[in-house]
């Protein structure tokens, strides 16, 4: 049995039984954190509006020992993030991305990096970054973080490095890197990426965030994002579910003009 | 499970698919179901068959009724003018206790929800649309949507959708607390931030 105290991010969240939530979220000094809200519904819940996805804050838990789940003692907010969840397009890149460090993390393994991607990426959006940018640029550095960096100097299945001669290129993901257009014509439904996409996601991986959010991608923007996509289904079993929603809100909007 | 009696696992089984109910709470419940007398238990799965056999979704409103189109949506008293859009069919009912609302409802079943990957089609959106767009005559259509993430994000996605149809749309007031369901407020503070309604621009 302990206290633990941490400053930690909102990355999800259910309700539980009659007034209570049940918590995810990501902190900086125990990784990922599942706990109880107690009343966290009622209108006059002692947490108010703090446990809103997104939401930054301080975190006090008290481990039972007895359960996967802690018991949420406090949790005071540090930054709201509001600006993040007053607009779709933010939102359902944030909630991605939450998605993602959710999905892709154990509990209680602790990790700076991906704390600190979570809220680079927050800021940005609220800064007013193109919402897809950032998703772009925090999923690379996150697969990255998490030790699945995808191969992009040689063929991944034959060793050529001298391989990719015209766009555009093919990326096999599940076998983690390009693959020549002879590897890639013994396996179907390969993405197939345009050089230049490439090439962006080369200079992505040496450069600071600053220098990352601020520079436009172009056509590579909507093949990384893709190409994301493709590789965190994988790794989770599963397309993720804010993916459905992001794609299912374009199409309706779309839609109606 | 394989040591209970098969009736035994089968009603705890379909006990746990119940929201908020985990598998100790199914457990609980069903042993005290055991020890209640048969009468009392045949009264409760008769309520339960009931529901479901004579329980409709208004087609106008989607609402829960056992005629349709339902009560409301029948009234001649009530203004058709005014749309009170709500997450859940509770939440028409939390609206009705303030005895503040004339109008009609329009019941969403659910909220948008990027994390459970609940868009637009999974809600009654293209059926508000389609009432709308029938020219009912429509003056206002008032976004009671909860007071969270999902709720606020509803309401903006409609103020989106609908302000191109010429239609007033407002939100109730920022007065309810962030977090809270909608349900569990008080009548005075639903009746308080109806009156308080704001136009979306
Ligand atoms: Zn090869
Ligand atoms: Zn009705």
């Amino acid at each position: 049995m302990a206290l633990g105290k941490s400053a930690a991010v909102v990355i999800g969240s259910f309700p539980l039984g009659e007034s209570d939530r049940v918590v995810t979220f990501f902190s900086r000094q125990h990784g990922k954190v599942r706990g109880v809200a107690r009343a966290a519904r009622r209108i006059k819940s002692k947490f108010g509006g703090a446990l809103e996805l997104l939401t930054l804050g301080e975190l006090i838990f008290f481990d039972t020992g007895r359960s996967d789940l802690v018991r949420v003692d406090h949790f005071d907010v540090l930054r709201p993030f509001d600006r993040v969840r007053e607009d779709l397009e933010r939102l359902g890149q944030a909630a991605w991305m939450a998605e993602c460090v959710g999905r892709l993390t154990a509990e209680r393994d602790p990790n700076v990096a991906v704390y600190g991607l979570l809220l680079r990426g927050l800021k940005s959006l609220e800064a007013g970054v193109p919402p897809q940018r950032v998703a772009v640029v925090f999923g690379v550095r996150l697969v990255d973080a998490l030790g699945h960096r995808l191969r992009v100097d040689a063929c991944v299945g034959c060793g050529r490095r001298d391989a990719f001669g015209g766009a555009p290129l093919t990326m096999d993901v599940e076998a983690g890197g390009l693959v020549c257009a002879a590897c890639a014509s013994a396996v179907p439904g390969l993405l197939r990426l345009q050089s230049g996409s490439v090439a962006a996601l080369r200079r992505l991986r040496g450069q600071a965030w600053d220098e990352a959010v601020g520079t436009q991608l172009g056509g590579a923007e909507g093949e990384l994002r893709q190409l994301l996509d493709r590789q965190v289904a994988l790794l989770i079993g599963q397309p993720t579910r804010t993916s459905r929603f992001v794609r299912e809100m374009e199409r309706f909007s779309g839609e109606r003009g | 499970m394989a040591h209970y009696p098969e009736p035994v696992a089968r009603l705890i089984e379909a006990l746990q698919r119940l929201p908020g109910i985990g598998p100790k709470t199914a457990q609980r419940l069903t042993f005290f179901l055991l020890k209640r007398p048969a009468e009392e238990v045949r009264e409760l799965s008769e309520a339960l068959v009931a529901v479901k056999d004579r329980i409709v979704y208004c087609q106008t409103c989607f609402n829960v009724t056992d005629e349709d189109p339902c009560r409301i949506c029948r009234d001649p008293g009530r203004d058709a003018r005014l749309i009170c859009v709500v997450e859940e069919p509770n939440d028409l009912l939390a609206m009705e206790r303030t005895g503040e609302f004339r109008g009609r409802y329009h019941v969403l079943l659910g909220a948008l929800s990027p994390l459970d990957g609940i868009g637009p089609e999974d809600l009654k959106v293209r059926e508000l649309l389609a009432r709308l767009d029938a020219g009912a005559g429509t003056a206002e259509v008032i976004l009671a949507t909860n007071p969270n993430v999902e709720g606020e994000a509803t309401a903006l996605y409609l103020a989106k959708l609908l302000r191109p149809l010429g239609v007033k749309v407002t939100r109730i007031a920022r007065g309810l607390p962030v977090g809270g369901d909608l349900e569990y407020a008080d009548q005075v503070t639903l009746s308080k931030a109806l009156e308080g309604r704001r136009e979306i621009s």
